[in-house]
């Protein structure tokens, strides 16, 4: 690679399995680390909160959107944020949340990690390059 | 100079037309996911004032059948040269 690494965010906004955006989103994903930069976080948001559901169950033979995530989380340290005002009144909540509201169970866990939106601001400041994928 | 990234065709959207008018004299344009409709004639005449920097991504070309009839004046890159062109300009810009 010719250019220093730089440090990418990449936003979702697209549901898995329904738009093409969230496998857009982690091809590119794999693609920056391939390319010898640093992909330091991922912000889902609207819809892009469904792809980090610990309860979903794709079939086997189907690509695996949130094993890919995670796989960049544990392999690379990447940063797996959800919006947290997008994920509560969607389902996805963690266990913290769950107890809070007094949910029967909890549908997201590490290493995706619920934030504020305020993050997302903080990410297009913090980043040297920030591409969103929407669908 | 910034990126344009473009995941919508022209025959089923008025975005396309959107980004267009506001791109600026260098700027770059990406057609990604079903934007690359837009890569083949006739709607591909949309972009022949790009020539040289339009873009369109091989695999969304590939998986739609439409990697043989990109209009010669739009690029093929594949995901390595997707990163390579958000290197290179200083921001993208997202379309949809």
């Amino acid at each position: 690679m010719q250019n220093a690494p730089l440090r990418y965010a990449v936003v979702v906004q697209g549901g898995p399995y329904s738009h093409q955006a969230a496998h857009s989103a982690l091809r590119f994903a794999r693609a920056v680390i391939a390319a010898g930069h640093r992909l330091q976080t991922v912000f889902f948001y609207h819809d892009g909160v469904y792809n980090a559901s610990r309860l979903a169950a794709p079939p086997q033979d189907e690509p695996q959107l949130r094993e890919g995530w995670q796989a960049l989380a544990s392999e690379h340290g990447c940063e797996l944020l959800v919006c947290i005002a997008a994920a509560l009144r969607r389902g996805l909540i963690d266990e913290g949340e769950a107890a809070r509201h007094g949910k029967p169970a909890h549908s997201l866990e590490a290493p995706f990690v619920l934030t504020g939106l305020g993050q997302l601001v903080q990410a297009a400041v913090d980043h040297d390059r920030l591409v969103t994928f929407s669908p | 100079m910034l990126l344009h990234l473009l995941n919508r065709s022209p025959a089923s959207s008025q975005v396309p037309q959107d980004a267009l008018r506001a791109m600026g004299a260098h700027d770059r344009l990406l057609l990604i996911e079903s934007a690359v409709y837009g890569a083949v004639a006739p709607q591909a005449d949309l972009y022949a004032a790009l020539e040289g920097r339009c873009f369109a991504l091989r695999e969304d070309l590939v998986s739609r059948g439409l990697v043989e009839h990109c209009a010669p004046w739009i690029a093929m890159v594949d995901m390595a040269e997707f990163v390579d062109l958000t290197a290179q300009t200083q921001r993208t810009v997202s379309w949809y």
